[in-house]
């Protein structure tokens, strides 16, 4: 490499005569790497990387096939396979295959400590949790499996590492120490070692609990020794030496075993073969990779952030296309300073080398502003995704080195396969006419391949563009999608009085105090609350039976079942169809009632006139119907905007049996930020240890429902925007130098007759022929593209044509604003240009 | 129409002056020209003199500082841009040392280039003129060539052929055989002389005496200025001197 230093200081100089172009390079080559090394990061964090323990190839997920056992009691709708805690404890003891099997559930706690209340998140694990994991305290102990033996015996917590720096500032005096756990005292027996969230990815629990606290921790529940309540994730951890194969076929006579068992203990009377099929024949438990932990987080996100990974790789080819058509107006504008230098007898080596030593300064310069812009970045997302979660986020900004390497790289090759395209350029050079050229009658091979770059850049942005454009609409289709409730002026908090140590029959008490309280204060035009909140991807369902009903074979009974209090239907504002509301007389001890919704009305019954009067009863097989429906009213959307509506059963709070936690809501007169203050201060007079959760107005927290939408749709549009100006300034480049190159051939059309008009005409044309090509080849790719997401869309189809329309129209005026300088520069040759010759 | 015996160009007390940092070039001072329809005029002198700003001036891809020029019996020195881009394109035939034929574009395109330029002229007549000029030049054989594939000679005829194909009343030539071996010079001096023949009117700059020789008028600038042939010889030995 001789005279690399020359050839440094001598590209150095060359970047810095031409600082548009240096800052424009740059500055596309940072954007482009630093929002790819971003969302990679962010993209590894939630789908690639493993959990942060020993042995995680061994770790397997159970699940299972075939059908749920009937007449659950408590199962979560998520559409995922849980296990009942007996389950788990047979599988647990019984198999051959697995060195260990935890359980593991998710709650949230009020933790109080000197008389602070605070609400965490917390994992309910079984005894061996951390063994099995292979875990080492960073203070005091983890669980043994004696923590986990007998129900209510060991009120001990494990603290999360972050929790214990932020919450007792990494003070380890804690150990031993006292806290209450919704009320309950429990001992702090050690700190989980840094780094470790959860088995569950995306979990990011404050406090460990055994689980066989779970009375204490999940107020309302006793599933212990429950069949048929489904509720728990199963992790596993394989022994030595065998495979996921092995262990899926080594247990299944288990599986069989336990599941005949379970057939037996339900009531089988009326059911079919077919369902015995289903629910034994048929069902098997599967064994899958549980190297990167259980993920219900995963499958939320995988898609947004492959969305948004997928239009990151757009922006940055772009970039890089951008980039490297900078380059070669460059090198076309040097092919005489080229050619000199091989006169004055250069080697091809040096020529080329003087080229490479440019585009990697370029690329590193790039690279290196891309690196700082990353992390930005990356917290900007972050920020955006987890807004008003609780508990630490479960990503971190800190941008992964390995990908911050492999992106620079990236971004230094690219630069320099691009520096490399005017080399070949310069390779053989035909010295002679490039020394005494005319100027008019070579033909330049290099703006062809520019106007393939720039075509390109303008299909991409295209398909980005369109891309924003859907994601926009169903941002507003989603937006403007009545829920069925009016969502203006309403406030909504939580609060859970068992976490603050309530008893079930305090707790009513202390509910009808709230109602009175708040009703009573200024600018509250009414109070209700629920168990089962809405818009917050909630769900409370069970099944029923239905007095007098034919059920259909196999007729999914399982409806939602929100308890509400009185006033309910009416702050909400959902209309009656048909019957009455709830009313303060509907009480623990008067006739059980239920209002129901259209959609439960006309599913079962026809009509919401046909509904009233028929008695339902809930879960078994032959339950007792003693449940009126008294009321119908107009569906609305319940667990989010996207949901279609489920069949709903409303029953009153208090005929419920235990007190569970509610969410309220209040109707304000005024603006509902401006009751913030005012409820807050009311419920602190009524009980200061009672934490209000998630205070919002229900606009914001549709706003939070559509959180996914939100930041695709912002996303989509910031890149497509950014991709249009890429392309413009892209085309304008290839436009800028080629009118430049064509000065005198412009001159000489001028000196046969054309005139100013014909001339920009002639430019404009170019650009809308170069338009022309990529939008027919993007128009197809970017409707491809959108079929591939169409499940994040609504309201919409991935062809809309007034979408495909708009865009391209869009692009093409982009096209021809950016076509338009040249365009002028070129009209205003002066056709003794044509005369002109060195 | 205009009326017999009108000279086709007449230009009086022409001036050009450029103004370049400051300084003043005076390209042509005074000049007195006129050149009668049917004729063959060529122009001589040193380089620098001028010659090359007279021409462009004559086919209006310039304008004169100061002067008259009626052309074809219209005073054109104060047009604007598009009246003057209409002239050039039905009036005048440019054939430039340089040949600048489009690059991108074949033999056929180059010559038909500036009809396209004109309003309204049918397909069909745009291809008759085209090959009958290339015909005339003898290069009709090579319509899908580019000016690439082309000897430098073959260029300068289709050059030709482009300047014929409108039927302009007067071609403008500057030193066509400048970049031309002497054996393809001679070609196409005597593809002019055939034109002019023919009837045509043309004006051309060299300064080769030889190729002057084969014009019916010769007309001499010195510094911007015409003078007599004597009067030349008399300043040339004076610099020289
Ligand atoms: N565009 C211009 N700007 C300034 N000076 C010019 C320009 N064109 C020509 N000149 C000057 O005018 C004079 C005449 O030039 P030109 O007509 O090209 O000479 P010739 O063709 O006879 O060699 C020269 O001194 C030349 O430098
Ligand atoms: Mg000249």
């Amino acid at each position: 490499m001789s005279g690399l230093l020359q050839d440094l200081q001598y590209a150095a100089r060359q970047l810095r005569k031409s600082p548009g172009f240096a800052t424009v390079a740059i500055v596309t080559l940072a954007l482009g790497i630093g929002a790819n090394t971003a969302i990679f990061s962010l993209l590894d964090q939630a789908l690639l990387r493993s959990l942060p323990v020993k042995d995680v190839d061994r770790l397997v997920i159970l699940k299972y096939s075939g059908s749920n056992i009937p007449g659950l009691l408590r199962c979560r709708t998520d559409g995922k396979f849980y296990f009942s805690y007996p389950m788990y404890r047979d599988l647990r003891d019984r198999n051959s295959v697995f060195s260990g099997l935890i359980a593991t559930d998710w709650t949230q706690v009020g933790v109080q400590w000197h008389n602070q209340p605070d609400l965490v998140a917390a994992e309910l694990v079984s005894g061996n949790y951390f063994d099995v994991l292979s875990l080492q305290p960073a203070l005091g102990r983890l669980f043994a499996a004696s923590d986990d033996l007998k129900a209510d015996a060991s009120p001990v917590v494990v603290l999360s590492f972050s929790y214990w720096q932020r919450r007792f500032g990494t003070d380890p005096g804690i150990l031993n120490q006292s806290i209450l756990v919704n009320g309950h005292p429990f001992t702090v027996v050690g700190v989980a070692p840094p780094g470790f969230h959860s088995v569950v990815l995306g979990d990011t629990p404050d406090v460990f609990v055994p689980m066989m606290m779970q009375a204490e921790v999940m107020p309302g529940s006793k599933d212990l020794d429950s069949h048929q309540s489904s509720w728990l994730n199963i992790v596993g951890k394989l022994k030595p030496g065998i495979s996921r194969e092995q262990a899926e076929a080594g247990v299944a006579p288990l599986w069989y075993a336990l599941r005949s068992d379970e057939l037996k203990s339900i009531n089988t009377t009326g059911e079919s073969e077919g369902f015995r099929d289903r629910f034994l024949t048929k069902s098997h438990l599967l064994v899958l990779d549980g190297a990167r932990g259980f993920s219900p987080l995963r499958s939320d996100v995988q898609m947004p952030l492959l969305i948004v990974m997928g239009m990151v790789a757009l922006v940055a080819l772009m970039a890089c296309a951008n980039v490297g058509s900078l380059l070669l107006v460059r090198a076309s504008g040097r092919i005489r300073e080229m050619s000199v230098r091989y006169a004055l007898g250069a080697k091809r080596r040096r020529v080329v080398q003087q080229l490479l030593v440019e585009g990697m300064l370029l690329g590193s310069a790039g690279g290196l502003l891309g690196m700082l812009l990353a992390p930005q970045v990356s917290s900007l997302l972050i920020s955006m995704l987890w807004s008003g979660g609780t508990g630490d986020l479960p990503f971190s900004a800190r941008p992964d080195l390995r990908i911050m390497l492999f992106n620079c790289s990236l971004a230094l090759f690219a630069s320099l396969l691009f520096s490399l395209a005017p080399a070949a350029q310069f390779w053989r050079p035909d010295l002679a006419p490039a020394l005494k050229q005319q100027g008019t009658t070579a033909r330049s091979g290099s703006l062809r391949f520019r106007r393939v770059s720039v075509a390109m850049q303008i299909g991409l942005s295209l398909t980005l563009l369109v891309g924003a454009g859907l994601f926009v609409r169903t941002l507003h289709n989603l937006r403007s999608l009545n829920a069925g409730f009016t969502t203006d002026h309403l406030v909504t908090f939580g609060i859970d009085p068992r976490m603050a140590g309530y008893e079930p029959v305090r707790t009513f008490a202390l509910y009808r105090s709230v109602f009175e309280t708040l009703s009573g204060l200024p600018g509250v035009r009414s109070v209700a609350a629920t168990n089962d909140p809405e818009l917050a991807n909630d769900n409370e369902s069970g099944n029923i039976a239905i007095a007098g009903y034919a059920e259909k074979s196999h007729e999914d009974m399982n409806v939602e079942q929100p308890n509400v209090s009185a006033d309910y239907f009416a702050t909400l504002q959902v209309p009656l169809l048909a019957g009455r509301a709830f009313t303060l007389q509907d009480s623990a001890e008067s006739q059980k009632v239920a209002v129901v919704n259209e959609s439960f009305a006309r599913h079962f019954f026809g009509d919401p006139q046909q509904a009233l009067g028929h008695l339902i009863g809930y879960g078994g097989a032959t339950p007792k119907t003693d449940t009126a429906i008294v009321g119908v009213v107009k569906d609305s959307k319940h667990a989010s905007l996207r949901e279609p509506v489920t069949p709903t059963l409303f029953r009153p709070y208090v005929q419920l049996s235990q007190a569970q936690a509610m969410t309220f809501y209040v109707r304000t007169w005024q603006q509902p930020e401006s009751a913030e203050g005012t409820i807050r201060r009311a419920m602190q007079t009524l009980d200061p240890n009672v934490v209000l959760d998630t205070f919002r107005t229900m606009n914001e927290q549709v706003d939070n429902n559509l959180i996914a939408e939100r930041v695709i749709a912002l996303l989509a549009s910031g890149f497509g925007v950014l991709a249009a100006l890429m392309a413009a300034v892209g085309l304008y480049g290839v436009l800028a130098y080629s009118t430049m190159q064509r000065t005198s051939e412009i001159g000489i059309r001028m000196a046969l007759g054309a005139t100013r008009a014909s001339v920009v005409r002639m430019v404009l044309l170019e650009v809308l022929w170069l338009a022309g090509i990529s939008i027919a080849v993007a128009l197809p790719v970017s409707l491809l593209l959108m079929y591939a997401v169409r499940s994040q869309l609504y309201g919409i189809s991935g062809s809309d044509p007034l979408t495909l329309c708009g865009m391209t129209v869009l692009v093409t005026l982009v096209a021809l604003a950016s076509a338009m300088l040249p365009a002028r520069r070129a009209a205003r040759v002066e056709p003794m240009a044509a005369l002109r010759h060195e | 129409m205009i009326e017999a015996g009108q000279p086709l160009i007449q230009i009086q007390d022409l001036t050009k002056v450029f103004y370049t940092d400051e300084i003043e070039t005076h390209a042509l001072s005074g000049i007195h020209l006129s050149v009668n329809r049917g004729e063959y005029v060529a122009m001589s002198g040193p380089s620098g003199c001028g010659k090359s700003t007279l021409l462009s001036i004559i086919g209006l891809l310039d304008t004169p500082t100061a002067g008259r020029y009626s052309l074809n019996g219209k005073t054109v020195e104060n047009l604007d841009f598009a009246e003057r881009s209409r002239i050039r394109n039905q009036e005048i035939g440019f054939i430039f040392q340089s040949f600048n034929l489009i690059g991108d574009l074949t033999v056929y395109e180059n010559v038909e280039l500036p009809l396209t330029y004109r309003q309204r002229m049918p397909a069909a007549d745009r291809k008759s003129r085209v090959m009958e000029a290339l015909e005339r030049v003898g290069m009709a054989h090579r319509i899908r060539h580019y000016p690439s594939q082309l000897s430098g000679g073959q260029q300068q005829r289709v050059a030709v052929a482009r300047a014929l194909g409108g039927k302009p009343s007067i071609l403008l030539a500057d030193e066509p055989t400048g970049n031309l071996d002497s054996r393809n010079g001679e070609a196409v001096m005597e593809l002019l002389q055939n034109l002019h023949r023919e009837g045509a009117t043309i004006c051309m700059v060299t300064h080769d005496p030889r190729f002057a020789k084969h014009a019916q008028r010769e007309v001499h600038l010195f510094d911007g200025k015409v003078v007599a042939e004597e009067e030349l010889r008399k300043l040339l030995q004076e610099t020289s001197a």
